[in-house]
């Protein structure tokens, strides 16, 4: 058995294998795999809860990953929002030496929630300029709601 | 209505057994695509990289290397295993893997080749040490197992 807590270490080799197969549309075609298959919940939880399912689903993921972050929701904004000080997954890459992670690693959380949320009526902004230092930020918006303030801000 | 939760590394055990599920998705991903070879060349070339470490401690102390590391990844896991141990072997009786029954739990397909997760990569472990793996037994609805650790014949 590979342990949960070696799977990271797994995942980012599977993504090198991909790519020696068939390049970053096969790493693509993996993410937009796993999304579909693997995120009914994120999209169940949304779906019933509308931006709450967003912080339901992340509540759970990141407290079992131990993260070091801050999440943020705004439901009369419509928006919520993770922090990530120190990613648990990034985190570990950086500190196995004798592994050398995929160079994309990151970009995961970008597609497979991307996938997941923007056809249910929400942006998804995902800030990966500090990734190397293990740090990223995610913004989730309802998009109705973003087109109504920005009404507002033009009346 | 607005909430706020902040959490450091130290405020929970990493432990997020749903990781199996995500594996198990790869491998019927990879198997459904690319064949079961590459289900199987995949776990080797994972195996080969992350427990190079593993290997060398092996290479050193040679079966208790091996327990340990097993020991603590089913203590981790939660996972009710027995071992036995001489000069020459490691048998490792598993009465109910872990991921298997965490995604039987949760309603998670479990991929078939699931089992080459303890099969392909232990004999990944063993290549270059004086040492073979041998999965003697898996059971496919719960993941109960036997596995056998043994120095090759010269």
């Amino acid at each position: 058995m590979i342990s949960c807590t070696e799977f990271i270490a797994a995942y980012s080799e599977l993504f090198k294998y991909l790519d020696q197969r068939g390049g970053k549309e096969a790493v693509l075609d993996f993410w937009n795999y796993l999304s579909d298959h693997f995120l009914g919940n994120l999209h169940d939880l949304v779906v019933a809860n509308g931006i709450r399912g967003c912080w339901l689903y992340w509540s759970h993921t990141l407290n079992e990953e131990a993260a070091d972050f801050t999440m943020e929701l705004d439901e009369d904004a419509g928006e919520f929002s993770i922090t990530m000080h120190h990613c648990p997954s990034k985190g570990r890459l950086l500190a196995w030496t004798h592994l050398e992670p995929y160079a994309d690693y990151c970009r995961h959380c970008d597609v497979l929630y991307r996938r997941v949320l923007e056809p249910l009526g929400y942006e998804y902004l995902y800030d990966q300029s500090q990734v190397a230092e293990a740090r990223c930020k995610l913004v989730i918006r309802r998009k109705e709601q973003r087109a109504d303030e920005h009404g507002r801000d033009m009346a | 209505m607005k909430q706020i939760m902040l959490r450091t590394a130290a405020d929970n055990p990493y432990l997020h057994k749903d990781f199996h599920a995500a594996l198990s998705t790869a491998l019927i991903y990879l198997e459904e695509r690319y064949g079961a070879d590459a289900v199987r060349a995949y776990l080797r070339q994972f195996a080969t990289a992350f427990y190079g470490p593993l290997k060398q401690d092996i290479l050193q102390r040679g079966l208790p290397a091996l327990q340990e590391h097993f020991a603590r990844i089913y203590q981790i896991e939660g996972g009710d295993v027995t071992f036995e141990l001489t000069d020459d072997a490691l048998t490792i009786h598993v009465a109910a893997c872990p991921a298997v029954m965490h995604m039987r739990q949760h309603d998670r397909p479990v991929a078939p080749l699931f089992y080459e997760t303890t099969r392909t990569v232990n004999e990944a472990i063993c290549e270059g040490t004086p040492f073979r793996a041998e999965l003697l037994a898996y059971d496919d609805r719960t993941g109960r197992s036997t596995v056998r650790f043994s120095r090759r014949s010269p």
